[in-house]
């Protein structure tokens, strides 16, 4: 049993007023399996009237409008979830992955036409001859396809260097596979391409990491910030989370806040406005066991 | 193409209709809609023929040039994507219309009806339950990958249970004689008005004949739309607010746009002009916001929403999407209604109808092939040459391609695009489609013909336009029926069965309406748009005016010696504002040449006259017909190409031409714009613009270091227009003071300074929220400080110009700083809120 607290700060500081924003936020958490979440609250100033509904792929999405003049826009999600422990923790059996290409190709079945929904381009997801050339590496000829896709995650992590600020948000995949450096969600769309060029259903998950301190190191507050990784559709299993980034399997500490086929189905805020000039974003996230008291909200660019 | 030909019977025609149709001989391949395989006119165009005969060819083409005519001065215009001639291209129009008797109609419009039910009920499923998916009647790649996919739309329900309010098909004749579709549209569909303006202007030339070939009158299908538009309301049914989004002048049917919104009564609006609040759309008026009802959109669907759907559209509403779902608007046709428009959803039309209605769809669609299907790329790879390909899914001006007459070469490209991703593709038998006769020239050809009819829903069902939009192929042998590409229009008429309803939109009948008088208020954008419309015609007024004076002086010939010229010609280069003076302080003739016809000069008169039409485009539903012509004359007048190498005396007479043309456009405005926002926008932009211009000119003649010479004030009352005034007071001796206190303080001359400062006090008094203000506002302090000071100027003992502060000159200076300062204060005041929003997103993973 793991009981965290997480805020989620964004702030946005105007050089010249905005008259009037619109936003759309995917901030509260939606409903996913081992996950039990209280106090989940949004405070959004200036004041805003909102609303939230839920999405066709099952998230919250909150609309909200600030019609007066402002230079600041603070957005701070809060939430505390009780994660329950991953439901395996072992590599189970699964089918040969062409016998999934098959499955999703085939007659509609149970969660057949959900999974659909993940198996096509979009926005950010796209491929080449090449990305699906270098994803069969993974899966040859009957492999099974957790087994296949783990390795595939696994290339990822050795093949590719994380680099802060190398992208941002409309990278292409192909751009990422040529320069081989990217962010968590440069590597999440990248597998996605490669697990969708063969025919397969993958997502988009975005959410926050549990940071695991140091050994003999204390926690490091703020160090957290929201993360991305993927989920693939394993006919026995249902969806299985797979983070790229990390290669971390099974997944633990994981704190899934929405999902989608790409970024742009859950882009945490963005929003339009009239007037502001300039302007500058800070982005911070803790996420503390519940124990912990937090310090003072602290803002990481 | 076969050369056969059908010979007509002459026993059909008579003498004179044979001198009209005589040389008309279809290719025997199609069929042709007015000749019968057996060479005789067809039943139902018998009376048509025989009454063009009695007209005659030579009275005909008399009537036709007067409508032809009618067209270009009502502008109706077509605009063309990628051509630089292509904005407000001339609609073209034949005379003939394309006819069709009652009972073929009611057997298609049976067909039609059909049609858009099931088109509606899948979107209904596609964004509701999905069974048709569920229950594997469509695969889900011609749903999930398409753009025209919403999914922000998914779950939304319609007040009205609708999406698919409105609904155009395009059909065409088979050489089998039945009808096929040829596409549909389903999100904004066009062709209603330009339907509309076809019937006008050819009833008009023809009304005899009009009148006895019974033809089924139009406007009993607009009073459905309007039904439809007041009922798809979910708030204020009795008296809901309906308007127009267009995406403005740009796009190619916005002469449709405002002549709908016009015929139609409702605002004509652009995205600016709405914003969404707690969930409910308003429009932005200069007395605050006004809630929307009902949104008939002329916008394709993925630009409406910059925060839901197309992040980069500056067109849209953002929050509209929200609004839908909280069902406070109604947006006809629904949001994601353009997934219907998919070829790839368009070949399971027939399985959707089985499946949804348990019926046959009775007027398929051209046979055609969704390449992700094995069976079907095979037989496309097999047939390819016989074959025409289009994307899958909707891809912006992206016609079919016709593989017919591709070398082996090409072909096997095309196979080898097709296999490597073919859920991507659809292809089309290739049909042929009938001839009608269009006249071309002094003769009558075959052209082929489709034409797009118009549905609008009415209660669960939907009524059919009896008539419709025909448009004819650019040349005989040509298949392709596009106003993008060419080719023309035609009327199209569907004889009565029974007696004619007489029903017209433009006179209400009986219903008593409620009086309203001028007063109503107005959106920023429209206010905007009519200030700087009031400025710019000013602008072009006051170089015109002293272009005039130049040239005037030019034809002289002692123009060398003339002492007010480079007084002129200065005063025109500040209006113009460039500043090419040479080393003795004098500008040239050199510089009024570009003035006049250097069209990239951000103030000579081309680029002043071409703001004028694009701003008058702008607010073109807010004008009567007779000011449009009038913005058309200004607009063709003084095209800068032809007149540059003309005499000087034929300059001159253009230059005249256009002040008429100014003159008539400001008669216009006074004598028939009610008093209204709308009126008072347009005048105080004509008011601040004259205020400084007077200025300028005052500036430039009065206040030099020495008292100007008499032929200089002469000419400087004469372009102030204040020659007669001075003359008849003062008789001939010009002084300055007389001629200051003339054009700056004298409030009985509408040219003077404190005339146009009396003007804008009272305008602006009559603004939005300064009515009942105790406290006068800045723009209000302004005015009235000014014209005081005018009021209390002693020309006599003022200097012209001095080191101090007191001399006329350095007035003037902050006379003008001043009117710029209203000009910004009264935008800021009323008018900036119309700009667009710009979309910003977090990059939120830093790990």
């Amino acid at each position: 049993m793991a009981v965290y607290c997480i805020r989620h700060l964004t702030h946005y500081r105007y050089q010249e007023p905005v008259t009037v924003c619109h936003n759309l936020a995917h901030l509260i958490p939606r409903d996913s399996p081992g996950h039990t979440w209280t106090q989940v609250e949004l405070d959004i100033t200036p004041n805003a009237s909102r609303t939230t509904r839920l999405d066709c792929f099952g998230n919250r999405t909150t609309v909200f409008t600030i019609d007066e003049p402002h230079l600041e826009l603070r957005v701070e999600s809060r939430g505390v979830v009780d994660l329950a422990p991953p439901r395996i923790s072992a590599l189970f059996p699964t089918s040969p992955w062409e016998s999934v290409v098959n499955l999703l190709r085939g007659k509609p079945d149970g969660e057949w036409l959900a999974a659909a929904e993940f198996r096509f381009r979009s926005p950010h997801v796209d491929w080449t001859e090449e990305i699906r050339g270098w994803a069969l590496q993974s899966f040859p000829p009957g492999r099974p396809i957790a087994e296949a896709a783990l390795d595939l995650a696994g290339r990822v992590y050795a093949q590719f260097r994380f680099v802060s600020g190398a992208t941002n948000v409309s990278t292409q995949v192909a751009e990422v596979f040529e320069r081989r450096t990217g962010v968590c969600q440069d590597f999440a769309h990248l597998a996605i391409a490669a697990l969708r060029s063969l025919g397969l259903s993958a997502r988009y998950v975005s959410g926050y990491l549990v940071t695991q301190p140091p050994p003999g190191g204390s926690r490091l507050i703020g160090a957290d910030a929201s993360h991305a990784w993927i989920s693939l559709y394993v006919p026995e299993y249902g969806w299985m989370d797979i983070d790229p980034t990390n290669h971390l399997w099974p997944l633990e500490g994981h704190i899934t806040v929405a999902w989608g086929r790409d970024f742009s189905d859950v882009s945490p805020l963005r929003g339009v406005i009239l007037g502001g000039g300039k302007h500058e974003v800070t982005v911070g996230v803790d996420v503390l066991p519940a124990d912990a008291e937090f310090n003072e909200p602290s803002e990481a660019p | 193409m076969t050369t056969d030909h059908i010979p007509i019977g002459h026993a059909d025609l008579s003498n004179r209709a044979r001198s009209l149709f005589s040389h008309y001989s279809p290719a025997a391949a199609v069929p042709d809609e007015m000749i019968g395989r057996d060479g005789g006119v067809r039943d139902h165009w018998q009376t048509l023929v025989r009454l063009l005969g009695e007209l005659g060819p030579v009275e005909l083409e008399k009537r036709w040039a007067t409508a032809r005519r009618l067209i270009h001065e009502n502008g109706v215009t077509y605009n063309v994507y990628g051509d630089p001639d292509g904005m407000d291209r001339p609609w073209v129009l034949d005379a003939l219309p394309l006819v069709f008797s009652a009972p073929e109609w009611a057997g298609l419009s049976d067909g039609l009806i059909q049609r858009a039910r099931v088109l509606d009920m899948a979107l209904a499923d596609i964004y509701g339950p999905q069974r048709l998916l569920k229950d594997a009647i469509i695969p889900p790649d011609v749903i999930f990958p398409n753009p025209g996919y919403l999914r922000p739309l998914v779950g939304a329900r319609p007040a009205d249970h609708r999406r698919l309010h409105m609904v155009a098909t395009d059909i065409g004749r088979c050489p089998d004689g039945s009808f096929c579709v040829l596409a549909d549209r389903t999100q904004a569909p066009s062709g209603t008005g330009y339907a509309l303006e076809n019937r006008i202007v050819v009833s008009r030339a023809i009304p005899e004949i009009f009148r006895d070939c019974h033809v089924s009158r139009l406007a009993t299908f607009f009073r459905s739309v309007r039904n439809l538009l007041q009922t798809a309301a979910p708030h204020n049914r009795d008296n809901p607010r309906v308007v127009l989004l267009t995406p403005g002048p740009y796009n190619e049917t916005y002469f449709e746009h405002a002549y709908l919104a016009q015929y139609l009564g409702y605002t004509l609006v652009e995205g600016a002009d709405l914003t969404v609040r707690d969930n409910r759309v308003f429009m932005k008026m200069l007395g605050g916001l006004q809630p929307v009802d009902v949104i008939f959109r002329r916008q394709d669907d993925g630009y409406c929403d910059p925060l839901e759907l197309m992040p980069d559209s500056t067109l849209g509403i953002p929050g509209l999407v929200q609004a839908v779902h909280a069902g406070n608007v109604a947006v006809v046709n629904g949001l994601g209604s353009g997934l219907m428009e998919s070829p790839a959803l368009g070949a399971f039309l027939p399985r959707i109808c089985r499946h949804l209605l348990g019926e046959e769809l009775k007027l398929p669609s051209v046979t055609s092939y969704w390449c992700g299907h094995e069976e079907s790329l095979r037989y496309v790879l097999d047939h390819l040459p016989q074959l025409l390909i289009k994307p899958a899914f909707n891809t912006p001006r992206q016609g079919p391609i016709s593989m017919e007459s591709l070398s082996a070469g090409q072909l096997d490209d095309w196979r080898q695009r097709i296999a490597a991703d073919p859920a991507q593709f659809v292809a089309e038998a290739q049909i042929s489609l009938s001839t009608a006769p269009v006249i071309i020239g002094n003769r009558v050809e075959a052209r082929h013909i489709a034409f797009r009819a118009h549905l609008a829903a009415a209660g669960e069902s939907y009524d059919v336009m009896p008539g419709g939009l025909a448009r004819f192929s650019i040349s005989a042998e040509s298949m392709i029926v596009s106003m993008q590409r060419g080719g023309g229009s035609k009327d199209t008429w569907v004889l009565s069965g029974g007696p004619v309803d007489s029903f017209s939109l433009l006179s209400p009948p009986g219903l008593p309406m409620e009086i309203s008088r001028a007063g109503g208020d107005l959106s920023s954008r429209v206010a905007d748009n009519l200030f700087w419309l009031g400025r710019y015609i000013e602008r072009a007024e006051a170089i015109v005016r002293l272009s005039r004076g130049i040239v005037g002086r030019l034809v002289d010939q002692n123009f060398e010696s003339s002492t007010e010229l480079p007084l002129l010609l200065e005063a025109l280069s500040r209006q113009a504002q460039i500043d090419r003076a040479d080393e003795h302080g004098k500008v040239g003739e050199a510089e009024m040449e570009e003035i006049l016809f250097a069209p990239a000069l951000a103030y000579g008169l081309q680029a002043t006259l071409r703001s004028v039409y694009t701003t008058a485009s702008l607010v073109r539903d807010r004008m009567s017909i007779d000011t449009w012509r009038i913005i058309n004359r200004i607009d063709s007048d003084f095209s800068g190409g032809d007149l540059r190498d003309r005499r000087l005396s034929d300059r001159l007479a253009s230059l005249d031409k256009l002040m008429i043309s100014f003159a008539a456009f400001a008669g216009l405005a006074m004598e028939s714009m009610s008093r209204g926002l709308a009126w008072r926008f347009l005048d105080i932009g004509r008011r601040i613009e004259r205020s400084a211009a007077m200025v300028q000119l005052c500036r430039t003649s009065l206040c030099g270091s020495e008292p100007p010479p008499p032929n200089a004030l002469e000419a400087v009352l004469e372009v102030a227009d204040s020659a007669i005034t001075y003359r008849r007071r003062y008789m001939t001796s010009l002084q300055v003071p007389l001629v200051a206190d003339l054009l700056l303080a004298d409030e009985t001359n509408p040219r003077s300074l404190a005339f146009q400062l009396a003007r804008l006090q009272e305008h602006v008094a009559q603004l939005p929220g300064n009515q009942h203000e105790a406290r006068l506002t800045p723009v209000q302090q302004i005015l009235l400080l000014r014209l005081t000071e005018l009021r209390l100027m002693d020309f006599n003992t003022l200097p012209a110009v001095a080191a101090k502060e007191s001399c006329l000159q350095s007035r003037l200076d902050s006379m003008l700083v001043d009117m710029f300062q209203v000009s910004d204060l009264l935008s800021r005041r009323y008018l900036t809120h119309a700009a667009p929003g710009r979309s910003i997103g977090a990059s939120a993973s830093t790990r």
